[in-house]
């Protein structure tokens, strides 16, 4: 009789342990930011003595490692990351072999997220971690909701507070000098300059935090990260190198809003095509999109609201009120950091507002992906008049994305003059999804034009005369003035009507 | 003794003292997409409705999705390009708005965040697909985004967010979401709540008991049964191409994972060995096999493939899927890798859209007949050997004899599974 062979069952990936004695010969790795972010987490992680490297990049020849080894059918971003992971440990394993990657390095990525792919992303690595014959690599999961996770898998990472508030402070900082790059570089007057100085602001806040002091493990770091003016005050040196950036705001630019998918949006490589270089070379402003609304966003008590449903506290009102607290803390230490940079990188949009912009398209507790704030986004920079276009960068079969792209056309029918540019990223179709945005951008140019134009009727005022005033008034060329907003989207518009306040035509 | 206290005083007496008056709503007419999950918690909303007033004729569903459906009523109402069981929710909110010869009221198409489930309790969460949840919202924005087509043909658009995984939060959910729609106070939502809930627990615990049925029937007489682990809207005729009846047609019974029976006996039975050997807490538990446990259908799938992996009678597994589900993606290989670790057969009919491939499905299907009709036997008997003796399903009739052993394949012997995993 024939007897079938018993096969193991299938189980599911399960790191190894990662030891605290192991931590001083083991790598971390990381990745998914910008190279802004990355660096200064790079900072955090080397000041808790922890060696830590982000991957490369994302480059194109990622989305063919990606594919090559998980199932058919992922979106964009898994596909990316996973390869970059993949290509990274090849390229490990043919220079010291499968032993000493898997004994060298570890990689750490957020995770647990519900419903979304993105909570599921350690599957698509661990299937590929397999095809590599790397079964033995450890891949860790940081949940993005808790500040002390304690010491996990071995205790050789210990997701505590010192570490935590570390990654959000290097974040948040990361997101401020990515605002000013990309509020400087499209008025630049030397090429290249925004670029030294962004590389040199970046190295620099990377030993702030490597030298940020030990505040001990848990209330002590806390209140210290809240009250210190230790960053506050190395912004202060950051901004005093930005002053040295000559700019001409006179320039037309047209400003345009990222929104996406989290990976897209904030990506800057292969990953979505450079897009936003290629709309500063389309002479357009970025207006980028931070990663602090993305937490914000987590930590918004109504939208928290339902993850309680099965709270076992015993004092969910507490609770409530203390995420409602800690909101507002939050708010306050990103304007703090704000501040500190004379105001220029963007504020952080109201919460409350978004939810009640998008709510009549999108009901705010869908969850998954950016829910209702890509909606709710879209809407605010419309109504305040904060960008000529939104691009939103999905990901080809992004299950939340699509459903909030599909509701803009609700939008778009009560709105019919917002300039929305939806455009499906796949990874290898660059000139299909380039020339789709421009078709919109053209029509944002125009706008940003005719704003212009309009400005210069209302105000009187001539180039000749403007460029006199800033020949008097070198102060108004530095990178770091203020050019408030005043009701219009485009910096050249506001330009000229804050000088025009400031009586440059009675000069 | 017990001794009245301030609360029981004061407490509100429900129902028994003042009846609470349902108001007259059997003249209104409401109309429900058949789609998504609606296919395994219709009976809620009808039990819901019904205890409401509406009357059982007035309550509409639209029928089983077509490609005709979409052209007729749903043409020009899509706004992006998703994935199809989302995509032709146009036709069927068409189909409602525009085919009915006796008006409907009220479209109604819930946002359900999380559903019932048997493994609730066992995984992370129960949420659903966030492409199903949101749907509504997309699909509504195909009929408002020129003109509110809804008010045009005096329709009440209602799509309450609903967690029905979540009990404690549905009354407040219904009511808040339908208090002006159907003139509803909190007393009268509760009652309708728990009529819906009622309702659907019955038809749950009967699909569930026949589905036991089935597979005692495999039991006594030795006979394979086929599973089908899909999404509840491949029970839809238009989705799911009603591959399962094609092969229920050559004599196999079919079971859903939806309604496997979750018996204890039956449980400890197909797990005791997982449970002893410390991999798993319960029948229930899949942190085995799926640790990112959040999303209901995925999970239940996980959980179906292990269960077909074990039942000895479940002899084929069939996997359906649709073009471009994000859910599934992650799923392709572990549900294979589980099914067939027991060797059982796993056919996948992968990237489903809205024609019907019936060339493709018949040479399928007669590959799936053929490899079921030549394995199955040794597949049930090698399965019945790996578990205890004491069968809940009673005694057991011997299994036929085997192949001839010139015959089987020498797949079947070796460690590598038989090359019959035909997923494409």
């Amino acid at each position: 009789m024939a007897q079938l062979a018993t096969i193991a069952p299938y189980t599911a990936y399960k790191p190894r342990p990662f030891t605290r004695d192991q931590r001083g010969k083991t790598t971390i790795l990381y990745g998914g930011l910008t190279w802004k972010h990355e660096r200064l987490m790079q900072g955090a992680l080397h000041n808790l003595k922890y060696n830590a490297e982000p991957l490369p990049n994302i480059a194109r020849d990622d989305l063919d490692a990606g594919k090559e080894l998980i199932d058919t059918g992922a979106c964009c971003p898994t596909i990316f990351t996973t390869g970059s992971l993949v290509n990274f440990l090849k390229k490990e394993v043919a220079a010291h072999g499968k032993d000493q990657v898997n004994d060298k390095f570890i990689y750490l990525t957020a995770g647990a997220c519900g419903p979304c792919r993105f909570g599921q992303y350690h599957e698509s690595y661990s299937m590929a971690l397999d095809g590599l014959g790397l079964r033995d690599f450890r891949l860790f999961l940081l949940a993005q909701d808790e500040l002390d996770q304690g010491p996990a898998n071995g205790g050789g990472l210990e997701i505590n507070m010192p570490m935590s508030l570390g990654l959000i402070w290097s974040i948040l900082c990361g997101d401020l000098l990515v605002d000013l790059e990309y509020m400087t570089r499209p008025y630049e007057v030397n090429p290249g300059q925004t670029d030294a100085v962004l590389k040199d602001s970046v190295e620099y806040m990377y030993e702030v935090f490597l030298h940020r002091p030990d505040r001990g493990k848990k209330y002590g770091t806390l209140a210290w990260h809240l009250m210190s003016n230790y960053f506050t005050k190395a912004l202060r040196e950051v901004r005093k190198k930005w002053d040295a950036i000559e700019v001409d705001h006179l320039r037309v630019k047209a400003k345009v809003k990222v929104t996406g998918e989290f990976w897209l949006q904030t990506h800057e490589g292969d990953g979505n095509y450079n897009i936003k270089r290629w709309l500063e070379q389309e002479q357009s402003e970025v207006v980028p999109p931070p990663v602090a609304v993305w937490l914000h966003y987590l930590l918004h008590p109504e939208i928290r609201k339902l993850e309680h449903r099965n709270s076992k506290s015993k004092h969910p009102q507490m609770q409530q009120m203390a995420l409602q607290a800690l909101e507002k803390i939050y708010r306050g230490t990103y304007n703090r950091f704000r501040k500190a940079l004379a105001n220029l990188p963007n504020e952080l949009p109201d919460q409350v507002e978004l939810k009640q912009l998008a709510e009549p398209f999108y009901h705010f507790e869908l969850r998954g992906g950016e829910g209702h704030m890509l909606i709710g986004k879209a809407l605010h920079a419309y109504h305040h008049k904060k960008a000529h276009m939104i691009c939103e960068l999905s990901p080809y079969s992004c299950m939340p994305n699509t459903m909030s792209i599909g509701s803009m056309a609700n939008v778009l029918g009560k709105y019919p003059d917002l300039l929305y540019a939806p455009i499906e990223v796949k990874g290898d179709a660059e000139v299909h999804a380039l020339s789709r945005c421009q078709m919109i951008l053209t029509e944002a140019k125009k706008r940003a034009q005719a704003e212009f134009e309009d400005v210069m009727k209302k105000t009187g005022l001539t180039v000749d005369a403007i460029r006199k005033y800033e020949a008097r008034h070198p102060e108004v060329k530095r990178a770091t003035y203020k050019v408030p907003h005043l009701g219009y989207a485009g910096m050249a518009a506001n330009y000229i009507t804050h000088l025009a306040r400031c009586g440059v035509g009675n000069a | 003794m017990r001794f009245p206290t301030l609360p029981t005083w004061f407490a509100k007496k429900l129902s028994v003292a003042s009846p609470v008056k349902v108001k007259d709503r059997s003249q209104l007419r409401v109309g429900i997409p058949k789609v998504l999950n609606i296919w395994t918690t219709a009976q809620f909303w009808v039990g819901f409705l019904k205890a409401l007033g509406v009357s059982s004729e007035n309550i509409i569903f639209s029928s089983d999705t077509s490609e005709e459906q979409g052209r007729e009523f749903g043409k020009g109402r899509g706004t992006v390009d998703c994935c199809y069981p989302v995509k032709c929710i146009s036709g069927h909110y068409g189909e409602l708005i525009f085919g009915q010869k006796k008006k409907i009221n009220v479209l109604f198409s819930p946002m359900i965040h999380t559903l019932p489930s048997l493994l609730h309790g066992h995984v992370v969460d129960t949420i659903t697909c966030t492409r199903v949840m949101a749907g509504p919202e997309s699909i509504k924005a195909g009929f408002m985004k020129e003109r509110d087509i809804f008010t045009e043909n005096g329709i009440v658009y209602a799509s309450p967010f609903v967690s029905l995984g979540d009990r404690h939060m549905v009354v407040q959910q219904m009511h808040d979401s339908l208090k002006d729609v159907f003139d509803l106070d909190l007393e009268e939502t509760n009652l309708a709540v728990q009529a819906g809930f009622e309702a659907l627990d019955a038809f749950t615990a009967k699909a569930r008991q026949q589905s036991r049925d089935i597979l005692n029937w495999c039991a006594q007489n030795q006979k394979p049964c086929i599973l089908v682990l899909a999404r509840p809207y491949h029970m839809d005729t238009g989705i799911g191409h009603e591959i399962e009846a094609e092969l229920q047609a050559h004599g196999f019974p079919i079971l859903w994972l939806q309604y496997l029976p979750g018996d204890g006996d039956l449980m400890n039975w197909l797990f005791e060995e997982d449970m002893r050997s410390g991999r798993i807490k319960s029948p229930f538990d899949i942190s085995d096999v799926w640790t990112s446990s959040y999303s209901s259908n995925t999970n239940e799938i996980m959980w179906g493939a292990k269960f077909a992996s074990r039942c000895p009678w479940i002899t084929c597994v069939i996997r359906l899927s649709s073009y471009e589900c994000g859910m599934d993606q992650p799923t392709y290989t572990p549900t294979q890798k589980i099914v067939e670790a027991s060797r059982t057969l796993f056919f996948k009919f992968g990237d489903l859209d809205s024609t019907k491939p019936a060339g493709s499905i018949k040479i399928r299907v007669e590959t799936v007949v053929h490899y079921m009709a030549k394995y199955s036997q040794e597949i049930m008997r090698s399965k019945l050997a790996r578990l205890s003796p004491q069968c809940p399903l009673g005694p057991l009739q011997a299994p036929a004899s085997s192949l001839p052993e010139s015959e089987v394949p020498a797949g079947l012997h070796a460690d590598n599974p038989p090359a019959v995993s035909a997923a494409s």
